[in-house]
């Protein structure tokens, strides 16, 4: 990305001091995203099979919609860093790799965005989509 | 063996392909690629760990679509409910559990060898070869535990 200024020091690159960050960034949404992930196959367990009204009575217990929200959210962050490393090692050429990182952190704020707005109107009980969009 | 310094092959009919001009203007040695390497199942792991994650984006659009049909009524969650239920819908939820289960074992395996234990040879083949049998294992017990308490029905 545009945001990479690499340093040149006698025609070597030299670290960009930010390594120690993302890694750090990586290890600690995994860790996190380990009970993260048991509960979310434990809530679609549940979920399963219930129907339209047993997947509302699952939000409406306000700690599910919250551990959702978060886990999405950390899932979103954890999926951006991943196909950021992936694109990074096999994508070469400047211009694509750019277009390639932009639309993958365009995506995965997207999915945020709209993951939450639907998390929200299912915990606090909105009417059915498209109520509240001038219909 | 060559010599690093000069960047040339000792044998002289060493395959020139395996070396590199850096930006400096030095020739270096570039890391053997797949084919060369003999095949052991760290490689495997580390493979499926990038394909599984990959994958599983897809699995995180699919979430967002069944939130958006459960928000947008009774009639948008049948027909996702529907379309998830099809034997297509169950076989590509499985393919994704199989890639959950694998990606979230690897990565408690990647999160071992980072405090350094399980680095030898031995130990890091080791504890791949359990995070593939645990992979196949919990989702075929994922499964039939959704099947058996009749959640899930064909």
């Amino acid at each position: 990305m545009s945001a990479h200024r690499s340093v040149y020091r006698k025609n070597v690159k030299v670290a960009e001091r930010k390594g120690a960050g993302g890694w750090l960034a990586e290890r600690l949404s995994s860790l996190v995203l380990v009970p993260l992930t048991l509960w979310a196959l434990w809530s679609a367990a549940m979920i399963a099979g219930t129907g339209y009204e047993g997947a509302l009575a699952w939000f409406a217990q306000p700690l599910n919609a919250w551990v959702l929200a978060a886990t999405w959210l950390i899932t979103l962050w954890h999926m951006n860093m991943g196909i950021t490393v992936i694109v990074e090692d096999y994508i070469h050429k400047r211009s694509t790799l750019g277009l390639l990182l932009g639309l993958n952190t365009l995506i995965c704020l997207a999915l945020a965005v709209v993951g939450l707005l639907f998390i929200t109107r299912l915990a606090v009980g909105s009417d059915p989509l498209p109520a509240g969009f001038g219909v | 063996m060559s010599d690093p310094l000069s960047g040339t092959p000792a044998d002289p009919a060493g395959p020139p392909r395996f070396y590199t001009l850096q930006p400096n203007g030095r020739i270096r040695p570039t890391s053997p690629h797949l084919q060369i390497w003999r095949w052991h199942v760290t490689m495997l792991g580390s493979i499926l760990h990038r394909i599984t994650g990959s994958g599983l984006v897809g699995g995180a659009v699919l979430v967002a679509l069944w939130l958006g049909a459960l928000a947008f009524g009774p009639g948008a969650y049948d027909a996702f409910v529907g379309l998830a239920g099809s034997p297509l819908g169950l076989i590509i939820w499985f393919a994704l559990s199989l890639a959950g289960f694998y990606h979230l074992a690897s990565g408690i395996r990647h999160l071992v060898w980072d405090t350094g234990a399980g680095l030898s040879p031995r130990g890091a083949s080791t504890l791949t070869t359990v995070t593939l049998v645990f992979t196949v294992v919990a989702a075929l017990a994922f499964w039939g535990w959704l099947f058996a308490s009749g959640k899930v029905t064909l």
